[in-house]
């Protein structure tokens, strides 16, 4: 069997991103790869076409990969990267980043298909926090 | 409530029925947040049956990480956990053991 499905996470703030990250190893599990790809090349609020299409290619493992941006220029720079290297296992989301990477990772974590991980990312967008 | 809502931890309290059904119910001994809430949704993955949590007069499946967590159940309350399937038992069993070990 192939291993997890891997998960990229796309931020303006490689603070935000990694420190996701860091949230995603406590609830989930150090199966799933999760590799944050935050911040410009040096290290300032953006975002790095070169982190992102790397943080891909850390995270697969042969399962596909979803990729789960914050807002903005995540989505764009996302989807240039996606536009450049087509590849039917590898996804951009549309779901909450906390909430959907949360649920991603769980499912992921638990053995779930690429399909299942992003079918979890998105519902997270109607599940109530109250 | 649950026959067996006074029963203040898992594993003891389960009772199976004739179908394939299990059900328990567990006073947890801290907050279910996040970490828990994890644990609980990879365990009830891994099970064939329908399994139910019920706290505060809301039902959830548990297999939504966001859901047990959007129960907000707190220490000190009760969970109570349904199971129907071929591997009812063992699934209300795991479940329980997690919530009854939260930290």
């Amino acid at each position: 069997m192939n291993g997890s499905v891997g998960i990229v996470l796309v931020s303006h703030s490689a603070e935000l991103a990694t420190g996701l990250g860091a949230l995603l190893a406590q609830i989930g599990s150090d199966t799933v790869p999760v590799v944050a790809a935050g911040g410009t090349d040096d290290g300032r609020i953006g975002t790095s076409y070169e982190l992102i299409a790397k943080a891909i290619t850390k995270a697969d493992q042969g399962a596909g990969v979803i990729v789960l941006p914050d807002l903005g220029s995540s989505v764009l720079t996302t989807r240039t990267v996606l536009d450049d290297h087509p590849r039917t296992d590898v996804t951009v989301v549309d779901a909450p980043f906390v909430e959907g990477a949360v649920a991603a990772v769980v499912t992921a974590a638990a053995g779930g298909d690429l399909d299942a991980v992003i079918t979890a990312a998105k519902e997270a967008r109607d599940v109530p926090k109250l | 409530m649950s026959p067996n809502s006074d029963t203040p931890t898992a594993p003891d309290s389960v009772r199976t029925q004739d179908a394939p059904q299990a059900e328990v119910t567990v006073t947890l001994p801290a907050n279910l947040h996040a970490r828990p809430a994890g644990k609980l949704a990879q365990a009830a993955a891994r099970f064939d049956s329908t399994i139910r949590l019920e706290h505060g007069g809301r039902t959830i499946n548990p297999t939504g990480v966001l859901a047990v967590m959007g129960l907000g159940a707190t220490t000190g309350t009760t969970v109570r956990i349904t199971a129907d399937g071929a591997d009812a038992e063992a699934a209300v069993r795991s479940l329980a053991d997690i919530l009854a070990n939260a930290e």
